[in-house]
């Protein structure tokens, strides 16, 4: 433990170093000269600001944005870090679990040493490592349908990462009532889904899966393969980015499911329903 | 230490913009470029003071690709905002 300890110790540390280093632009940590590279900030998201879709209007609503991840495992880690990477203001990252030897292989924000420690906190640290400009704050808290109100207030965009149909319908009824674009993902073996959802119009995760079937396997019983669930998660974030800059056409009023072991990719429309009891208009 | 410069100019009678790019390396060139003409409105001209090779080649490229209208003189690069 010690050890582990002492990783994250350092690890926090050499963010802090690295921070500092930008802040001042004194830093060792600078890739590139800084004769070259005359505004770090710029530079860091330089080849997305090139892409003729993006502008520096998408960025600028990037930095303001506040979203929300919900889990910080195999669909979270990708997510997450694409999402600190991409240059989000302000991540929230919400998971109650400790890292445990069994998530190393797709849970890509953890490394060994960080087994025992709190998901949330390794995945601040980690992300605070790719991208010091971006505001981290963990929340180590299981959502559930008592606390998600809380947790989604005063998000600009929520990214459910969880592993259960309870926590994904908790998120869904919270995102709904509060007007919060979400979303929404899961993985399983070598197949997943991902719903981009804008409460209010167009159809939400419940409209979609209006039960949770009797018997889902979870992650634990079914397996999953790491990059089956990166691929997922980096189609999430992908989505996430689309909602916060209005960057080409976000997956809405339809459903994703691919099938990772054929690479078959089928885009299922689905519609609101009136008697929703998460967005409902009845 | 180099840093794109953009400042307000008046040339023949004409407002224009000018930034200095000699400075940076592709894609800064471009971003920078860019990020000024988003700020600017349809029909303002900007331009751009460079360096010879990769950028006086690349800049004027994309831009005429986002649409501007473009002339190159020397290592001047005059962009016409779309």
């Amino acid at each position: 433990m010690n050890s582990r300890r002492s990783f994250l110790r350092e690890l926090t540390g050499s963010v802090r170093e690295v921070a500092a280093a930008a802040r001042t632009g004194s830093g060792t940590f600078l890739a590139s000269p800084a004769s070259s590279v005359p505004d770090p900030d710029l530079a860091r998201y330089s080849r997305q600001l090139v892409m003729p879709e993006w502008s520096g209007a998408a960025q600028a609503a990037l930095g303001a944005a506040s979203v929300l991840v919900v889990g910080a495992g195999a669909l979270g880690s990708p997510v997450a870090l694409y999402l600190a990477g991409a240059g989000v203001g302000r991540l929230g990252i919400v998971d109650n679990d400790d890292v445990e030897l069994s998530n190393l292989h797709r849970q890509i924000l953890h490394f060994t040493p960080d087994v025992g420690v709190p998901k949330a906190h390794s995945a601040a640290a980690k992300l605070g490592f790719l991208n010091p400009e971006v505001v981290v704050e963990p929340y180590q808290v299981r959502m559930d349908a008592a606390n998600a109100a809380g947790l989604v207030e005063g998000a600009d965009l929520v990214v459910d990462c969880s592993d259960s149909f309870e926590t994904r319908y908790a998120v869904n009824a919270a995102c709904c009532a509060a007007r919060i674009p979400l979303v929404e993902a899961g993985v399983l073996g070598m197949s997943g889904l991902v719903m981009g959802i804008r409460p209010g119009e167009s159809a939400c995760y419940r409209c979609a899966f209006p039960e949770a079937p009797p018997s889902a396997p979870t992650c634990a019983e079914a397996g999953v393969l790491g990059p089956a669930a990166g691929t997922i998660g980096s189609l999430q974030a992908l989505e996430a980015l689309k909602l916060l800059t209005g960057v080409g056409e976000p997956l809405l009023n339809a459903f994703l499911q691919a099938d990772l072991a054929t690479l078959s990719f089928l885009r299922v429309t689905v519609t609101r329903r009136a008697d929703c009891p998460d967005c409902g208009r009845a | 230490m180099a840093s794109a410069r953009s400042t307000g100019a008046t040339v023949t009678g004409v407002a224009a913009r000018t930034l200095d790019i000699t400075g940076l390396t592709c894609p800064m060139t471009w971003v920078k470029t860019k990020l000024e003409l988003e700020r600017m409105a349809p029909g303002e001209e900007l331009r751009v003071a460079c360096r010879e090779g990769e950028a006086l080649e690349n800049v004027p490229r994309s831009a005429r690709e986002a649409g501007h209208v473009v002339a190159v003189e020397g290592t001047t690069i005059r962009i016409v905002r779309a």
